[in-house]
């Protein structure tokens, strides 16, 4: 139940997520003490622009800036997020094998449920001719009567499915579960579908519902003059607070009337 | 004479500081635009000490508010300093370390502004002030700043090059070795080079990448040789990364000039910055990629070189290139030296401090006076 403590917590997180990017962060410091930000103030009379809210693209070209001063990677994972979400993206509980075709993302999903591998496959490698392990791990996977779930583009998955149905030798596979993953600027109305940023990674999940739900436990959203700006409120470097996806794109939040969690409506 | 301390970060311009910095043609390290973007960017922030003398500027000091060596923090904001909290000072240009963080008028009683001094920043500070460190001074400024108890010790000297008539004469005095290697970088085709003063068209996110890469490595190197600034196992470093937007601001300054280095594909290799006054010009920063990461050798070289031709043809009297690497900058023709000075200052012994600095002034201070230590704190005249 999204009650008034829960939303408390939610932004008392957020608070401790601005007020730590500022003190140790260089590009939020040179941001907000230099332009200003919004909700919350941290120098007087300094509002910025956006609320404070940096582009996606800004952040992407100053990532080294992103790391704490104590030190820290700089490289984003776009599959951030992924394994969390999952229980709500699909009807089944658990995969054997869950593949993330897409290009921004190289490194596998972790903190799957045990019992589960993650891997990522290129979608240009998801065409019949290609020979290439991670397809060959699929097919023998959907062989062995395990689940597989793919998670991608639209697109990638329809090639991917391609790719499954010429595979040799020929067999009938069962196909793998499907659940698409989205830009913020281009959402859908499902069934399954994942809200996925290639700098920020899986931020949100459309539920029953029919609602795009904010991942609340690790994704932080705020409604700025520049569109929504989403804070990665658990990942210590590259930190990423107020960044707005998508180039910005406007929408409010608010609580689902079902769940009551922050649902985000574009 | 007064002393006021602002703090850049939140206090305006003190009037008459520009004209101050422009009299004396101080380099841009001292300009209060500059010297907000460093404060708030930096681990231990800077604050500026104005003295005065029947209201003219005739000083000024660059003060580092010190919490720790190792804070993985931004100084706090001002609000936020606690009176107790201990804190020591050093005065320092932490991006100009080759010079002096005091700053006078000629004919004023450097003394007596240091006095001013100490008492204006133990006031501003509290009770939490352990001591001022006054890094790399002068002769002249370090005798000022000297005294009985106080801990004095000559640090590495800055390199100087005093410009031949011409570049010829110059050349002339270079080893093969050298001439060759700046030759092998002017004609390899691998590497291209521009310049210009005040530049608009450099990304200062990418030039500041590695310009605190490159000191992160020199740093490491200098660690691993026993720098001299090592004292008793600790590695004391006050300083912090340098931010693009003190970058960008540096650089856009017209009497900046910036040289970059970068292949035919436009992947940046290295640059250097020349602070081009004539009184004194200096090679101000350097920053190159590694070797191990696809770095060409040389470049320094090549761009120390360009900045000696550039000071010869201004007619500048002297042309400073920092504190590291003297034995390569000799090469090069800083043969020259200036003498460096590092003061220690405890909180007991500051003026305007507690007893002891009382009784030490009355014991024999060569030219103190006794009469410091019961003068009216902050703004005082005298």
């Amino acid at each position: 139940m999204w009650n008034s403590l829960a939303s408390r917590l939610w932004r008392a997180a957020y608070l401790r997520a601005v007020s730590s990017a500022f003190a140790t962060v260089p590009l939020y410091r040179e941001t907000w003490a230099l332009h200003g930000r919004t909700d919350p103030v941290l120098v007087p009379d300094r509002t910025g622009s956006n609320g404070g809210a940096l582009a996606a693209d800004t952040v992407q070209r100053r990532l080294v800036d992103t790391a704490p001063l104590a030190g820290g990677s700089t490289e984003p994972d776009p599959a951030r997020g992924l394994a969390g979400l999952l229980t709500h993206a699909t009807q089944r509980r658990s995969h054997r094998l869950v593949v993330v075709v897409d290009a921004a993302v190289t490194r596998p999903p972790t903190g799957l449920p045990s019992g589960s591998r993650g891997c990522v496959l290129h979608p240009d490698a998801a065409t019949p001719l290609d020979d290439g392990p991670v397809l060959r791990e699929i097919v023998d996977t959907l062989r062995r009567g395990e689940r597989v779930l793919a998670v991608g583009e639209d697109k990638n998955l329809d090639a991917l499915s391609a790719a499954l149905r010429s595979a040799e030798p020929p067999t009938e596979l069962p196909p793998p579960d499907r659940v698409p993953h989205h830009r913020i600027d281009s959402l859908t109305g499902g069934p399954f579908g994942l809200l996925h940023d290639p700098l920020l990674g899986y931020l949100g999940v459309l539920r029953d519902c029919g609602r795009w739900h904010v991942d609340c436990r690790h994704v932080y959203v705020r409604e700025t003059t520049g569109g929504l700006a989403f804070t990665v409120l658990d990942r210590t470097s590259p930190r990423l607070v107020d960044v707005l996806v998508g180039g910005g794109v406007p929408g409010e939040v608010q609580a689902c009337p079902r769940h009551g969690s922050p649902v985000i409506e574009t | 004479m007064n002393v006021d301390i602002v703090d850049p970060r939140l206090d305006p311009e003190p009037p008459g500081w520009a004209d101050f910095a422009g009299a004396l043609r101080l380099h841009p390290v001292w300009r209060y635009p500059l010297l907000r973007l460093e404060a708030w960017t930096a681990r231990n922030p800077p604050v500026l000490a104005v003295v005065r003398q029947d209201g003219r500027v005739v000083g000024g000091l660059q003060v580092m508010i010190c919490r720790s060596w190792r804070t993985s923090r931004f100084g706090p904001p001002p609000r936020r300093l606690g009176r107790w909290r201990p804190r020591w000072a050093e005065v320092y240009l932490p991006l100009h370390s080759g010079y002096p963080a005091a700053v006078f008028r000629s004919g004023v009683d450097l003394r007596a502004a240091i006095r001013e001094f100490e008492r204006a920043l133990a006031d501003r500070i509290g009770p939490g002030l352990l001591g001022v460190l006054y890094r790399a001074m002068t002769a002249d400024l370090a005798d000022a700043m000297s005294g009985p108890g106080r801990a004095r010790r000559e640090i590495d000297p800055a390199a100087v090059l005093r410009p031949p008539a011409t570049v010829d004469e110059w050349w002339a005095g270079l080893d093969d070795e050298v001439r060759s290697t700046i030759d092998a970088v002017e004609a390899d085709p691998r590497v291209c080079t521009d310049i210009g003063a005040g530049r608009r068209d450099l990304d200062a996110t990418e030039l500041a990448a590695l310009l605190n890469a490159h000191r992160a490595r020199q740093d490491a190197r200098a660690w691993a040789g026993g720098q001299r600034s090592r004292f008793a196992g600790l590695h004391m470093d006050t300083r912090s990364p340098v931010s693009p937007a003190y970058l960008d601001a540096l650089l856009r300054r017209p009497n900046v000039l910036t040289r970059t280095y970068r292949t035919p594909s436009g992947r940046l290799l290295g640059f250097a910055t020349m602070i081009d006054e004539r009184h004194p010009a200096a090679f101000h920063h350097w920053a190159a990629v590694s070797r191990a990461d696809g770095g060409r050798p040389g470049l320094h070289r090549h761009a120390y070189a360009q900045a000696v031709t550039r000071a010869i043809e201004r007619g500048v009297s002297e042309l400073t290139a920092g504190r590291a690497m003297l034995d390569e900058k000799a090469a090069l023709g800083f043969r020259g030296t200036r003498a460096l000075h590092t003061v220690a200052a405890p909180r007991p012994l500051l003026s305007g401090g507690p007893v002891l600095a009382d009784r030490l002034q009355r014991t024999g201070t060569p030219a103190g006076d006794a009469t410091g230590h019961h003068r009216k704190r902050m703004g005082s005249t005298t």
